[in-house]
């Protein structure tokens, strides 16, 4: 069949243009406003898909979002994006779009085999089968089933394309550019609100691009291209089309996604698709309804369409679904695509009507009342129909009018339930809709024109009126109300063939019977055994029927059965839109430290430490490995000087009058009277007495002070804080600002850190007298520029901290290393401030874990009794100061030539091993260069008590059991000699 | 006297980008100290302010500005001073305008200003600010703290078509690249 044979007309598409696009495999032409369905429609191609458990041969079935059998795979390689409907793709030049769920041609699909084993198929099935035998499943049924699931195919390639999200702000979000929608945003537009339209279409005018009406003398498509040019014009209203508002969320936001570049064959580096986070005040639906269909015997031959569908077809796109159409109807909607195609002079064959009479009959037409659609013939497309009587109409297409059901998604998003309205056979929003949102047209249950177009007219007014704006002073688009009238009729009883009510996921009648039978009573039960309602078009064509014919066989009414809950998103969103543009490099953000293009040069290896990227180690040629760096790095330290940059450590600049006061409410341990010009080790409890933090904080005067906390913890320290002051002692003169990102500080440790920051400070003695172990000054290096200098050592050894303005932090790194030559300095990194804070027995993040008391770690005595501080009380409660709890302490292997891991559980010697024999566990461990074997920390019960004792180490994950000796924390110079020297 | 000299290296450079019309300019030029009211010292600040600085205390998503000076209201107690200020003391020339009537702390480094401008901007910015920017609700000389593409961020409408963000310096190099990203995915040309 020829291309021209289908076009009836001009319809809105551009015939004067000419696209070429490829559908398996066939070169194929449409036109500008064409969409893919619409072009292989006007191709002569009826047969497009195939169903997803019976393979049986499917055509096109509606005309948009709805459409539960057209789905398609389009593009190729890396693009190419499975499972998308036919029917909202718009065709570009060089379009490639395949068929898909099939084994060999689309034609000669071997999986139609499924459908002679409809018996063994039925709902429910893989819940009674694949038991049998066991060792079948995952060498046979799995591999089977995985097989054959699922419609389209990934490539899986990453996805080629870009996303972006965004956020968009509005007083009047409307959803929907049909009348309803179009006479409100006039209104609305007029009045001054800033207005958002937003429809899926890329053409505005909904079921007005569909049908002859006409809205204030002009064809309704003329009339909607018109005002949408005026609604263009105005600088308050926004249109977007190509924009699916998917989903109605707390405090008036809405989510859509835009297809930005789906219809052009290249993006050109822009987004794809946008999804967009909507704030409005109000929002109107305007949503229209969507039709579904009748269950009769084999009704979902390809040529079985939507009523509706084909006059969107005929009229909007110019194209007859058929060369001699039938319409079954059980309302007075269905006889308007016979008008309408007869007045294409498309041949009608039959109009049959399950109502008894009609004022719609059509002269010159067969008109059949009060009978049914028994059965269906035509393998790959339908050839003929047979009536309840047994006579035989040949048809090519068979438009089915089952009546509209409103579109009420986006009112249920949070849990709103809609109500059944006899009059129109369907459920319209119920009282309980999202705050701000109006309901206006059909989507309301208006399914007349001039009704949609004066509510939404009206809903706009009121609403500019609520938020301060006056009545523009327009009215309603005038119209004619056309006829609406439905006596619900929804499943051909005597049919003996299957009849199906869910296209997309081959449900049947005899399946909702089957569910029913087994005592699935609930509908949201009946979906899940039936799957009815599910996938990509969430049953917008299915639900209705599905339930009024459970209703049926539970002798029940519809509004008794209910509905299933309506969830976002309203159609499918792609994955990647979800994810945006956060992939790659651009997943999260990341925090650099100043002397990051230092450390890169200098061939450091990085850590992600939250967001912050840290030097791990600092390779060096000839190293055979991360521990050889490592190993360097320390006993270079410990031998001379190493720099490590500690910039991520957290800083809470504190100042007030009761600054002095408000540490020590927030420290376990005292800081009342901590001196001017001293650092001191603070530990932070929880209000449960377990503790969470701990760093050290320095007084810079009476009225200041800095923190330093942990990298992990800088946020939340920030935060506790903050909240004690705001919260809980609001009479305290203390404010909080972090400075964290404001100093790029280095420790410098090791026995010639003096000698060297010496060469780098400016007027500053730092002898031990002068400067002794944990003291601070704010002081000034290289001829002028401001620093800190802490004296404080988080290795054991003789250490500082320096800080300077973190735009100088590149440049003091560089002066460090450059002053440190004469002494061998070395940058080490967090491996290697890891292994040195092991051996001196310094607790830290595998530690401080939030399940451990000061007790435990060994801290009990900073706890002050003699004042009140977060968590004292709370650290005080009997269960965790007990004698024989866990303590940290310190270990060797017995045997010095052994590797030890951390996370092994002690045991004592000659004990099962088991939980009740549990002793405690290692939490960190290293290899020590300075003492030549693992060391470790660790939780023992009596710790304290049990110094040189030999327990196991048991590590059942790695398969080890190794003689541990107990030993303290401190593994390097116990008396602290060093630190202070 | 030590025998090294450092040179600052501003965060995210000094270069400007241009994306079509439009232009990204970090502002390493300008120094950024926080103020916060001592407890009952509101209108004892409010005088300093006033009297030293010639601007006003803002109000709520508000900044006020006087010659060179550009004050933005963060929290109820805590404002934010923008000025232009090339060496490392802004603290304290802030302090000595101010004689202890308020806690200052130097953001400077802290903070990366970005100036953005351009035909494209709001179009742009709808794609990483939250907040709602027409100029019916964000006019000239309007703040607002939000979050943009994960980081903390403040935005100052400085003039029409032109912002100022404010960020974390530590994550300012991810920052620009959002911002970047922006522009180049909303400019037509």
């Amino acid at each position: 069949m020829s291309r021209t044979n289908h076009r009836v007309s001009d319809g809105l598409v551009d015939r004067s243009k000419t696209l070429k696009f490829n559908w398996n495999g066939k070169s194929l032409h449409g036109h500008p406003g064409d969409t893919l369905a619409s072009a292989l429609l006007a191709n002569g191609h009826k047969l497009v898909a195939r169903s997803f458990k019976y393979h049986r041969p499917r055509g096109i079935f509606s005309a948009g979002s709805e459409e539960p059998n057209a789905m398609v795979q389009l593009r190729r390689g890396a693009a190419q994006e499975p499972n998308t409907r036919a029917t909202v793709t718009e065709i570009f030049d060089g379009l490639e779009a395949t068929s898909q769920n099939h084994l060999g041609f689309l034609e000669w699909d071997l999986m139609a085999a499924n459908d002679l084993l409809t018996p063994f198929l039925s709902a429910g099935f893989y819940y009674k089968t694949f038991m049998w035998p066991k060792t079948f499943w995952e060498k046979i049924y799995e591999p089977m089933i995985r097989a054959s699931a699922g419609l389209g195919r990934l490539s899986m390639d990453p996805d080629p394309d870009v996303y972006d999200h965004g956020y968009l702000h509005c007083q009047l979000l409307i959803v929907g550019a049909g009348p309803a929608g179009l006479a409100a945003a006039l209104e609305a537009g007029h009045a001054g609100l800033r207005v958002i339209l937003a429809d899926e279409d890329f053409m505005p005018g909904g079921r007005l691009n569909s049908e002859t009406y006409e809205v204030e003398g002009l064809r309704g498509s003329d009339w909607a291209a018109a005002t949408f040019d005026e609604l263009a014009a105005m600088d308050n209203v926004r249109l977007m089309t190509r924009t699916t508002v998917h989903g109605a969320f707390d405090h008036g936001i809405y989510g859509a996604l835009e297809r930005k570049t789906d219809h052009l064959s290249t993006s050109g580096g822009k987004p794809r698709q946008v999804l967009w986070r909507i704030y409005t005040q109000r929002s109107l639906l305007t949503t229209g309804a969507t039709e579904r269909s009748i269950a009769f015997g084999n009704n979902d031959r390809p040529g079985i369409m939507l009523s509706g569908a084909v006059r969107s077809y005929a009229n909007r796109f110019g194209v007859a679904a058929g060369k001699k159409v039938t319409v079954f109807t059980n309302n007075d909607d269905g006889w308007q695509t016979a008008r309408d195609l007869l007045a294409l002079k498309v041949e009608v064959a039959a109009v049959v009507d399950t109502r008894t009479a009609s004022s719609q009959v059509i002269d010159g037409v067969r008109c059949i009342f009060g009978r049914t659609i028994t059965n269906t013939k035509g393998r790959k497309g339908l050839s003929s129909i047979r009536l309840d009587d047994g006579s035989r109409i040949q048809t090519d297409c068979l438009a089915v009018a089952g009546g509209w059901s409103p579109n009420v998604h986006l009112t249920c998003h949070q849990r709103g339930r809609p109500v059944w309205r006899g009059d129109i056979a369907g459920f319209v929003p119920g009282d309980e809709l999202p705050a701000g949102q109006f309901v206006a047209g059909a989507a309301n249950g208006t399914m007349t024109l001039a009704g949609a177009l004066r509510e939404g007219h009206d809903n706009a007014m009121q609403i500019a009126e609520e938020l301060g704006k006056g009545k523009s002073g327009t009215s309603a688009p005038a119209a004619t109300d056309e006829n609406f009238s439905i006596t619900p009729f929804w499943h051909v009883q005597s049919s003996k063939a299957r009849a199906w009510i869910d296209l997309q996921n081959d449900v049947t009648t005899k399946d909702v019977k089957q569910s029913h039978a087994e005592g699935f009573h609930s509908v949201e039960h009946l979906k899940r055994y039936t799957t009815l309602g599910m996938a990509t078009d969430q049953g917008k064509t299915a639900n209705v029927l599905g339930l009024a014919v459970m209703a049926e066989f539970s002798d029940k009414t519809i509004p008794e059965t209910g509905t299933t809950i309506f969830r976002p998103p309203y159609s499918p969103v792609a994955i990647g839109a979800f994810a945006g543009r956060a992939r790659g490099k651009a997943f999260r953000p990341y925090r650099l430290t100043p002397s990051h293009n230092w450390a890169v040069e200098n061939g450091a290896a990085f850590v992600e430490t939250g967001m912050w990227l840290r030097a791990q180690w600092f390779a060096r040629p000839g190293e055979k490995g991360w521990r050889d760096s490592v190993d360097r790095e320390v006993q270079m330290t410990r031998a001379s000087v190493g720099i490590c940059d500690v910039t991520t450590l957290g800083k809470i600049d504190i100042q007030g009058r009761d600054a002095a006061e408000f540490l020590n409410r927030i420290y376990a341990n005292a800081f009342l009277k901590l001196p001017v010009g001293k650092v001191r080790y603070g530990l932070m409890l929880r209000e449960d007495g377990i503790c969470y933090d701990d760093g050290t904080t320095a007084r810079f005067s009476e009225t200041h002070f800095v923190m330093t906390t942990t990298t992990a913890n800088a946020v939340t320290v920030f935060r506790n804080m903050e909240f004690a002051r705001q919260c809980l002692w609001p009479d305290l003169d203390v404010h909080l600002i972090s400075t964290t990102d404001g100093w790029a500080q280095f420790a410098v440790a090791g026995p010639n850190s003096r000698p060297l920051l010496e060469k780098i400070v400016d007027n500053i003695d730092l002898s031990n007298e002068e400067f002794p172990f944990m003291a601070c000054a704010k002081i000034t290096v290289c001829g002028g520029t401001p620093s800190r200098l802490f004296r404080i050592s988080f290795s054991g050894e003789l250490a500082y901290e320096i800080a300077v303005p973190a735009r100088y932090g590149d440049a003091l790194i560089r002066a460090l290393i450059e002053a440190g030559e004469e002494f061998n300095v070395v940058p080490y990194g967090t491996e290697a401030l890891g292994v040195m804070r092991i051996e001196k027995g310094h607790a830290a993040g595998n530690e401080l874990t939030g399940q451990t008391s000061a007790a435990q770690l060994g801290l009990g005595m900073m706890v002050s009794k003699k004042k009140d501080s977060i968590g004292s009380r709370a650290s005080e409660r009997e269960g965790m100061n007990q004698d024989d709890d866990m303590r940290l302490v310190g270990f060797h292997p017995a045997d010095k030539t052994v590797q030890l891991n951390a996370g092994a559980h002690f045991l004592t010697k000659g004990d099962p091993e088991d939980m009740t024999h549990d002793q405690g566990w290692m939490t960190s461990v290293a290899y020590s260069p300075e003492l030549g074997h693992s060391v470790g920390l660790g939780f023992l019960k009596r710790g304290k008590d049990r110094m040189g004792e030999v327990v196991r180490a048991f590590d059942p994950v790695r398969g080890k059991d190794t003689d541990v000796m107990v030993t303290s924390t401190h593994h390097i110079d116990p008396e602290g000699e060093r630190q202070r020297g | 006297m030590a025998e090294y000299q450092l040179t600052p290296m501003p965060v995210l450079g000094t270069q400007s980008v241009r994306i079509g019309k439009n232009s990204i300019q970090p502002r390493p030029d300008l120094a950024t100290v926080s103020v916060a009211t001592p407890l009952g010292g509101k209108r004892t600040l409010e005088s300093a302010l006033k009297e030293n600085l010639s601007i006003n205390f803002p109000a709520a998503t508000q900044t006020t500005h006087s010659g060179d000076y550009r004050a933005i209201r963060m929290t109820s107690d805590h404002i934010l001073l923008v000025f232009t200020r090339a060496t490392p003391d802004a603290e304290s020339h802030i302090q000595g305008k101010l004689n202890g009537a308020g806690y200052s702390t130097d953001q400077t480094d802290t903070l990366a200003i970005i100036e953005i401008s351009g035909p494209d901007v709001l179009a742009a910015m709808e794609r990483l600010c939250p907040l709602d920017l027409h100029p019916e609700a964000f006019c000239v000389g309007a703040s607002g703290r939000t979050v943009m593409e994960h980081m903390g961020a403040t935005i100052i409408k400085t003039a029409d078509q032109t912002y100022h963000l404010i960020t974390a310096s530590s994550s300012a190099g991810s920052f620009m690249h959002a911002v970047e990203a922006s522009f180049q995915y909303t400019i037509s040309a």
